[in-house]
Order: structure tokens, then sequence, then C-alpha cells
């Protein structure tokens, strides 16, 4: 009860006219900025940072994280409407996303990742408030070994992900490994496979990659004889999913609720994996998981209500712990610190108005962000109306823009170019590019984790079996991957899957 | 289309507008005349080499609006993070030394990225001019606090009896704390097993708070709210006098073992600045970090300042550079 009159008293202090227009104005300006391709939420909300530093402390936090929700958003409307991943979480939703926009379902795409992302939002905020310390406690219980354990479950669901043919979808998952090594070696601290260029000691963007894998090599993918694809703009009545829509999306939006707001918790993990967890979840699980790559409305409210459950959840840690689960988080965190807030248990004894006022701008944020965004989503896709000649220009300077904003780095555009003609070459074999991406965002947190935990373990391999969460995770991952040859019964349940 | 240009024009529009209005456009005149620098409306760049939110960019950005009221020119904090701060340094130390482009820097990483060949550093100590240090944040040991060992001395007394029986966290290999456990078994012979966190303080004090290492090795900021709330024993401070935060907790030297380890940081432009920029860009610096504001700041986050000018900060970092080359070997990876 007392929980609810302070919460109260934050949403009398965040529904000040100011803090609701510093909310507005940050979902604004970070759907704006998610809208640029490469310029993800921490960039985004670390290039707004100095416009905050004026503001009091509460409105310069809400409207950060009003920011933070905007920029993913902004990051699936270029997902879904122009194949090009805004960052890094929306980059699976782009599968779905845009052969929905290509099917002239681009509106019903929009609407169902808003509402996806208002749901898992605003449920892993009731979380925070309903049970923050326990969850901060139990996100603790995942020590390295865990992790690790976390992981392997991730990889299996590679099985999941494979097309028509597994070798294929294991090379592409041994493509992502390769990359993701690029970079400093972990546990050596020296370079590896950086050929002596100081840009790649830090590994190869993430966002430049994808931008480069799924949006330059379908531009280059059109052939000069071929017809361009036709994208519909939806007219004003397909702007809305229709019932069936909306009748499949409910259990992915639940799904995906549980995967991020699980994975949210625990320190370490990025908003990415869990929306790539939550479309491999839909790919093993969707009654409709035949029709996933071929605009199925499962693989974009999965994946968005995932990440904004995610994004919400990893809060949790920040405000019971003063632990910053993700990159996003520690920039939000520094914010914190030059207002002179330190996140962690003292927030809620010495400045319990000011942290009240942040949580109930979160639900407040979630609200306009929904807001705002459905009427727009005829605003966005009129974007489909400009003739495709046009508008493939105008994408590829977005991508340029994009891969360069990521570091301020030329270097990044050179990666994303040539990213594309991999791209370019792995589609014209069929290799599918979904279990690349899982395998390029999972690798490092894998090998950090397996090193971490033998160091712990002193080089000990029973550190994995020995401890009881990471057992029986392992053994579910093992589980995961036997189960094609455990449906002996019907061999080709999965095999027989169309291509992801 | 006509509509999607008036959104596009409208939302540059705002963001010119709010841009406007988050930068300090307020020149003042306390500036002295010294030669033309810096010239009106040429910015400077102040590059962090770590990202944006760790306490070296927050240290910056504190003292960023400062530096330009006495520069009388924009200041820009620009985050170039990566490799360990090689990254930044690099670009640092390759940038023109016109007085344009400054740099934080924070030592063990750019006393250190240098001195392993493996890193393939293309800068040394002498690619820097130091021109203030601001901060210094010993490191400190801190167990469980559960744990059965009470004082530094029985901690330490217990791994020596059994190498490698604790482990310890760290931030990665050839960090600050890694050095500071290196000295410990260089000094003291007690081993522990270094776990190297390479993602930073956070998770190391993540692992630490779920019980997955058994000790601590952090900076002073790192642990002051821990110790507040009871998650965490500190046994031992490593600098020469307590930490003003944790006024309880005794120096390494208290308890018989003379040994100082911590992270400094402070500013420098690229070697070869002219004297007279030089000069003033250290009187501007000088003001920024000794600024009451800044200084109030920098201790709600635990930090206590402590400023070096130019010559001392650069006779400290020659200090620093001489006590991690005795224990380099200790921090290599053997192969």
């Amino acid at each position: 009860m007392e929980t609810l009159n302070e919460l109260l008293g934050g949403f009398a202090t965040a529904m000040t006219w100011q803090n609701l227009l510093f909310a507005f104005l940050g979902c604004l300006l970070g759907t704006i900025i998610g809208v640029l391709p490469g310029v993800g939420p921490v960039a985004g909300v670390a290039l707004l940072i100095p416009l905050t530093l004026n503001l009091d402390p509460a409105g310069s936090i809400i409207m950060l994280c009003a920011i933070f929700y905007g920029t993913q958003y902004g990051g699936t409307i270029t997902s879904v409407l122009l194949n090009t991943p805004g960052e890094a979480s929306s980059a699976i939703t782009t599968i779905d996303g845009y052969a929905m926009t290509k099917m002239g379902r681009a509106g019903a795409a929009l609407t169902l990742a808003a509402v996806g992302s208002f749901i898992g939002g605003t449920i892993a905020t009731a979380g925070l408030v309903a049970a923050a310390r326990p969850l901060g406690e139990m996100g603790l219980l995942v020590g390295p070994p865990e992790f690790f354990a976390l992981m392997v479950v991730g990889i299996s669901l590679l099985v999941a992900l494979a097309g028509k043919s597994m070798v294929k979808a294991l090379v592409s998952g041994a493509l992502g490994l390769l990359i993701s090594m690029v970079g400093i070696d972990p546990v050596a601290g020296a370079p590896r496979f950086t050929f002596g260029i100081d840009n790649l000691m830090d590994g190869v963007s993430f966002v430049a990659v994808i931008v480069g894998v799924f949006g330059l090599s379908e531009i280059l993918s059109f052939r000069r004889n071929e017809p361009t694809p036709v994208v519909h703009a939806p007219g004003f009545r397909q702007l809305f999913p229709s019932r069936t829509e909306w009748r499949r999306s409910a259990p992915a939006m639940a799904r995906g609720t549980g995967v991020g707001f699980g994975l949210g918790l625990i320190p370490g993990m990025t908003g990415s994996v869990s929306s790539l967890l939550s479309y491999a979840t839909e790919k093993r699980f969707s009654r409709f998981r035949h029709e996933l790559g071929k605009g199925a409305v499962e693989g974009v409210a999965g994946p968005e209500t995932a990440n904004n459950a995610h994004a919400n959840a990893a809060l949790i840690p920040l405000f019971t712990l003063g632990i910053p689960a993700s990159p996003t988080i520690a920039v939000l965190m520094g914010a914190f610190l030059q207002q002179g807030l330190t996140p962690g248990p003292s927030l809620f004894t010495e400045h319990s108005e000011i942290a009240w006022a942040i949580i109930a701008s979160l639900f407040i944020g979630n609200v306009l962000l929904l807001l705002l965004n459905v009427p727009l989503v005829g605003l966005w896709t009129s974007i489909l109306r400009v003739p495709t000649p046009i508008l493939t220009a105008v994408i590829l300077v977005f991508m340029v823009i994009g891969a360069y904003t990521i570091n301020f780095s030329v270097f990044d555009v050179y990666v994303m170019i040539g990213f594309g003609l991999l791209g370019l070459a792995l589609r014209n074999l069929d290799i599918p590019l979904a279990p690349m991406v899982l395998t390029l965002v999972l690798g490092p947190l894998m090998e950090r984790s397996l090193r971490e935990s033998l160091e712990i373990s002193q080089g000990d391999f029973t550190v994995f079996t020995s401890r009881p969460i990471s057992a029986v995770l392992i053994g579910l991952g093992l589980l995961i991957i036997c189960s094609p040859l455990l449906k002996l019964r019907k061999p080709k349940a999965l095999m027989e899957d169309p291509e992801a | 289309m006509s509509r999607k240009k008036i959104f596009a024009a409208v939302a540059a529009a705002s963001l010119l507008a709010l841009t406007g209005c988050g930068a300090n456009a307020g020149a003042s005149n306390s500036a002295a005349a010294a030669g033309d620098f810096p010239k009106k409306g040429k910015s400077i760049d102040l590059i962090v080499a770590f990202s944006s939110g760790g306490a070296v960019d927050t240290a910056a950005r504190l003292i960023q609006p400062v530096l330009e009221k006495e520069l009388g020119t924009n200041v820009e904090v620009i985050n170039k993070p990566g490799a360990g701060g090689q990254i930044g340094y690099t670009a640092l130390t390759s940038a023109k030394p016109d007085g344009y482009t400054l740099g934080a820097t924070g030592s063990p990483s750019v006393v250190v990225s240098p001195l392993d060949p493996a890193r393939g550093a293309k800068y040394t100590r002498d690619s820097f001019q130091p021109l203030g240090r601001q901060v210094i944040d010993p490191t400190v040991i801190a167990v469980q606090p559960d744990s059965p060992y009470q004082t530094l001395k029985e901690l330490l007394e217990a791994v020596k009896a059994k190498p490698k029986s604790l482990t310890a966290s760290t931030t990665g290999i050839q960090t600050g704390e890694h050095f500071a456990l290196a000295q410990i078994q260089e000094s003291t012979g007690s081993e522990f097993a270094p776990v190297h966190f390479s993602e930073g303080a956070s998770q190391a004090t993540t692992a630490f708070l779920g019980k997955h290492v058994d000790v601590l090795v952090a900076n002073v900021s790192d642990v002051n709210d821990l110790s507040k709330q009871g998650k965490a024993r500190v046994l031992g401070v490593m600098s020469g006098d307590r930490a003003p935060s944790l006024p309880d907790i005794p120096t390494f030297k208290e308890s018989g073992y003379d040994l100082t380890a911590g992270t400094a940081r402070g500013y420098s432009a690229p070697a070869g600045l002219p004297a007279d920029v030089a000069k003033k860009l250290e009187a501007a610096i000088e003001k920024a970090i000794e600024d009451p504001a800044v200084v109030q700041k920098m201790k709600d986050l635990g930090l206590q300042t402590s400023y070096l000018n130019g010559t001392d900060y650069q006779k400290f970092w020659a200090g620093q550079e001489d006590d991690f080359k005795k224990v380099l070997p200790l921090v290599q990876k053997k192969d």
C-alpha cells in the first residue's frame, strides 16, 4: 500500500506540464534519432545528454528515459519499412517486418510493434514497482557459469532457426562466431584477427554488420533486369492489424514479455539477445512457425515486445543495486551521476521523490510512445509512396550516415559495405542470415562468460554441471539440440521448415 | 511526399533549436589575451577514451562548462571508447599539438598500454603533454560481509599459506586492479586467483554481490555505497592517507604493507604545444578542476579531487610507469 502511495506521489511529480513536455519531447527526439540507422539507443541517449543537463534532476532523467524508449521504437520503423535495422535490438524484426511491408501490411506491423512495445514495457515497469528488490536479487544468482549456460540455450536455438538445410544454418552460425572473434582477445588482452588495423581492436561494429548484411545486400540484390520488388503503400484501412493478426500476436507478445523480462534482469544481457531469443522462441513454439520469415506477425510482435520488456526490466538492477545492466543503462547511469543522483538503494532513501517520479514517468513514457506512434503510422508508411529508385537512393544515404554515426568513423562505413557484399553472396548461396546474427550477438557474451567461469573454478570444467541453475540450463540446451532426433516419428517436422 | 518534407523540416528545425539551447554560447572575457588562442568560434575537442557515462566521461563533462567559460570558446567532449582506452589515446596523440585537441588521460590505462609490445600501441609516455591531474581514486580490497577475515593481515596471511585459494575480481587484464594484485603478490607473496571482468567495474561488482568471487578489488568510488549498505567489508585502502569517504578503513601502510595503487585521472594534450598555449590551457584546467561546484559534485560521486599541475602530473606519471614496469611480467599472459 505504501508503495502505491509513493507511486501516486511520483505520478503527481511526473504529471506536471513541464515533465510531460520533457517526456513528450524525449519520445519525439528519440524516435527521430532511432529512425536514423546506426544511431541506436546508446548513441542516441549519449548525444542528447548535453541537452538535458540544464534541466532539474527529475525532468532530465524523465526526458532521457523517454529518449531511450523513442530510439527503441524508431529503430523498428526503419527495420520494417526499409529493411534497415535502426539498432541492434530490432535487427531480427527486419526479417518478418520487411516481408510484411512487401505484402502491404507495413502499417499493421508498425502498429503491432508499438502495441507490443507498450505491453512489454508496461508489464516490466509494473514488475519494477511490485517486486524490485527480490527480482534484483534474483538477477545476482546468475554468475558467469549460469550466464554461459544461458548462452548455450540461446545458441541451441540455432536448430530452430535452420531453414531447409541444417548445414547452411551451421555455416551461417560459424561465420557469425568467427566475425565476433575479431578484436582484443579477452583472455590474453592481445589483438586477434585485427591485421594491424587499430579500428578492428574493438571488433567489428555489430550495427554496421547488420545494416550491411540485411539492408545493403537487399538493395544490391535488385538485379537490373528484374522488376524492383513491389512495395505497396497501404491504404488507410490497411494501417491497422486485422482481427486474425491481433489474435495471432497475443501469444507471441506474452512469450516476448516473458523472455525480455527474464533476460533483462540479468546484468550483462543486451536487448538484442532478448529480441533474438524471442524470435527463436517463436520459430520453435509458435503455432504458425512455418510462416515465420515470410511475413508472420509473430516475428514482429514477439521480438518487439521482448526488447521493450528487456529495456524496462534492465532498470531493476539499476534501481535496486546500482548496477547498469546494459550499455544504454550505463549511459543513463552517467546522467544520473551528473545530476548528483547515485542509482541504487540509496536513491529511494535519499531522493525517493525523484526515484518514484522516474518510475511513474516510465509508465507515462510507454503511454506517450503509443499515443505518438500509432497515429503516426500512417505518416511513416507514406514513406513507401516515394518511387522505388528515389527511395533506394535515400536508403543508401541513410545507411552510410547510420554506419558513420556509430562511432563517427568512416571505417564503419567500409565495414557496412563489405558486409553488404558478403550478405549478397550469402543470399545467392541460399544461406540463412538469422543464425549468423544470433551467433554474432551471443558469441562474445559466451566467450566472456566461459572465460570468467573457468577463472573462477581455476580451469575446472565441472563448474558448469556442479551448480544447479547452470546444470539445468545446460540440460535444456542439450534437449533443444537433440529435439529433432527425438521427433523420430515426425522426422520432417523441423527439417521441412521453410527458409528462415 | 510533401507531408514528409514538412515533417522532416520541422524535425530538423526542432533539433537545431534544441542543440542551440543546449550549447553554451556564453563566452566570457576572463581569458587573458595571450596570443590569439583560442580563435573565436573554433571549438576545442576533449577526447574521452572511454564510453559515456563512466567515471572518466562524467569528470570530463563536469569540467567542460567551466573550461568553456575560461577559454571563451566551445569545448566538445568526444567519446572514442575501446581497446582499454587505446583507440582514444591514439586519436589524441596523433592530433595536431595546436591546443584544439585535448584528452582525458587515466592511468593505469594510459601508462600501461604502451608498455606491452603485444598491444602494438603507437604512442609512448613522451607522446603526451600532461596539463593537470584531477583525481586520484585509490584501490581498495573488500571481502564478503560474512567472510571470516576481519583484517587485511588475516586475509593476506591466509592466501599466502594457500596460494590461489581465493578468487579476486579485476576489471580486465593489465588494469589497475590487476596491477594492484601483482604488487601485493610481489611484496607479500600472497597470490590470489584473478578473475578478469573485462566489461568493467559494474560487472565485477555484480559478480561479487552474487558471491561468485570472494574478493572485490576496486576503487574507492566503486565501494562507497556497498560499504554503507553493509554489502562489502572493505579491509584496506592502497593510498598514503585514509580515504575521506571511508574514514574507518585503514590504509595498507597502517596494516604493515607499504603499498599504494589506484587510478589517477587528468587531462593532457599531444606533446609539442606552443608554450603560451600550454600555459593558457593549464590555467583553465586548474580553474575547472578546482571549481567549488565541480569539486562538490566529484565528492558526491565519492571521488577526491587532488590537483597537480602539468609538471607534477608528468612526474607522477613517470613514477607510476616505474611501478608498473617492475610488476609487468606478473600481469602478462604466459604463453
